[in-house]
């Protein structure tokens, strides 16, 4: 079937390659756009071309990576449980990361080496993964794996209080946790890049073209798998899919609230829900979102951390749209 | 062709045999709780069922799931929406097994008189309405299988009586209906009908045959009396 989504895919396209160049452009260092593509291509001077691809090329690359992971998680999410309200961090993965990346540090692991936190937070999101998926294999409701998700939650943000009043004696320590529970992308360097973004694509790329057994499953599942959708097939791809693009944003941004869960609905209030144009929509507009609002970050003091700046932009947005048209 | 041996679902559904020719239109009748819908999800393969359920001839187990949604339709009883979708992208994907072609969706929505409401997201029609929206998707799949649990609740007198006709005219033209009813007048307008009580089936053929009133008072507990009464039609046009 044919849906209108080329011309507003294209908008967000454009969007997002303006969103790219003001993220390689803006900083304490100045680098008009002759001077990136200059740096891209190895000529231009050496603090242009250090500055282009030691810090800002990673550091835009991971908040791709983030952003359209947590849009794109956020989307299918509300798909599955059929609620616009279902977030990325329902089914307790992105808390899994926190509580792996703050054990790390807790532990003084920050200070070892620039990798043992993400690894951290990759493992602890993976295994909340892995218990989610167990959950999911055995044929639970999603009614089930939303419990599931509130008891993972728990245990995993009590593990996470715990260690951060443990840890309160060493300030140092503290405000690594308190730093990394806020989520950023500052610091990130190509391992990082490595880390995420390929497998980011690659789930991406997987999730596109679902879109329309996405949105038969979004209105019932029975209804669904009587049009033709091997729906025990789907639910289990799409739980996989969101919940490793969860784990990765995770473990390279830290928890960033509010994009998975708003991105997707303001998108499906402009453009519709038809996930053919959701999921592009989504994976384009979480990367414009979290490269934007990482922009301030650079010039603001050290509190305004990308997931607060996340939510104070996102937070007035939606309530303006919720002004204009009851959803 | 649709057919089911020794079908049991817990104790919904016990031990059933059923066969269903082309061109029967049946109504299933029961009280709550007697298994019609049980009935219709086992048919449709939505369940886990013990016993053997053939469509075609072909063992549903061996049939791809594309394959199924061109073979058979289910109405489910719910029809609630909690994405604005448009009434059109609705209907239309009742064509997902067909590689999402269009055909026959404009025809679907203007017999189940949805037309107007092409473009009106899903959320905003009232409970009759998003009935018929959903009949119409069922429609669309042109499948020769049409399973309908209780189409006509939350359908005002006409609608409810256009369902009925439908139901007529598809099965003359060769498909296959069976159609879970509350109202037991209506099933006269069927040509099976077939009676579930406590899982099992209690009574089957012509509905003169089978809706006595012993049976009537016996499955239902009602007093059934056959009088004259206001009985509303289409007008013949």
């Amino acid at each position: 079937m044919k849906v209108q989504r080329t011309g507003p895919v294209l908008v967000f396209l454009v969007l997002t390659v303006l969103a790219v160049m003001a993220s390689l452009a803006l900083g304490d260092a100045l680098l008009p756009p002759r001077d990136i593509f200059a740096a891209l291509i190895g000529r231009g001077d050496d603090l242009a071309r250090t500055v282009l691809w030691d810090i800002r090329l990673p550091r835009t690359l991971v908040g791709l990576a983030v952003g359209a992971g947590l849009g794109a998680s956020g989307a299918v999410m509300q798909a599955y449980f059929r609620n616009p309200l279902a977030s990325p961090g329902l089914l307790g993965v992105s808390s899994g990361g926190a509580l792996g990346a703050v054990a790390a540090l807790a532990l003084g692991g920050g200070a070892l080496s620039l990798f043992t936190v993400p690894l951290a937070s990759i493992l602890g999101a993976f295994l909340a993964t892995g218990a989610v998926m167990l959950m999911a294999r055995r044929g639970a409701s999603p009614e089930h794996l939303l419990l599931g998700g509130v008891a993972l939650n728990a245990l995993f943000g009590a593990a996470t209080s715990f260690l951060v009043a443990v840890s309160a004696a060493h300030m140092q320590a503290t405000g690594q946790i308190i730093f990394w529970l806020m989520g950023g992308i500052e610091n990130r360097t190509w391992e990082h890049v490595w880390m995420a973004l390929p497998l980011v694509v690659i789930s991406c790329g997987l999730l596109l073209p679902m879109g329309q057994s996405m949105n038969l499953l979004a209105l019932g599942e029975s209804g669904a798998q009587s049009l033709g959708v091997d729906v025990k097939r789907l639910r289990w791809q799409l739980v996989v899919l969101s919940t490793v693009l969860t784990a990765l944003a995770t473990a390279v941004g830290g928890v960033v609230g509010f994009v998975g869960l708003v991105v997707p609905h303001l998108v499906r209030m402009i453009f519709g829900p038809d996930h053919r144009r959701l999921l592009p929509l989504s994976m384009l507009g979480g990367a414009i979102l979290v490269l934007v609002c990482d922009l301030p970050t650079r010039f603001l003091p050290a509190g305004m951390r990308l997931g607060v700046v996340t939510s104070l932009v996102g937070g007035p947005f939606l309530l303006w749209l919720l002004r204009k048209r009851p959803c | 062709m649709l057919s089911a041996q020794g079908i049991s679902v817990g104790t919904r559904l016990r031990e059933m045999d059923f066969r269903a020719e082309p061109g029967e239109h049946i109504a299933i009748l029961g009280p709550n709780g007697a298994g019609k819908s049980t009935l219709l999800n086992a048919l449709a393969g939505l369940l886990p069922t013990k016993g053997h359920v053939a469509w075609n001839g072909q063992d549903l187990a061996k049939i791809p799931f594309l394959q199924r949604g061109r073979m058979l339709s289910w109405l489910g009883q719910e029809s609630h929406a909690e994405f604005a979708f448009p009434v059109r992208d609705v209907v239309a994907q009742g064509r997902h097994a067909w590689g999402d072609d269009f055909a026959g969706v404009d025809e679907a929505m203007a017999t189940l008189d949805i037309t107007h409401l092409a473009q009106r997201p899903i959320t905003q029609l009232s409970g009759g309405e998003r009935r018929r929206v959903f009949l119409a998707r069922a429609l669309a799949t042109s499948a020769p299988i049409q399973l309908w649990d209780e189409p006509a609740s939350s359908l005002d007198v006409r609608h409810a009586l256009e369902v009925y006709r439908l139901a007529q005219q598809l099965a003359a033209k060769g498909s296959t209906l069976l159609v879970s009813l509350h109202d037991i007048r209506a099933a006269y307008r069927f040509s099976r009908v077939l009676v579930l009580e406590s899982g099992c089936l209690v009574g089957d053929g012509p509905p003169h045959d089978v809706l006595t009133a012993k049976l009537i008072r016996d499955v239902f507990r009602v007093e059934a009396s056959f009088v004259t009464s206001l009985v509303p039609e289409l007008p013949a046009d």
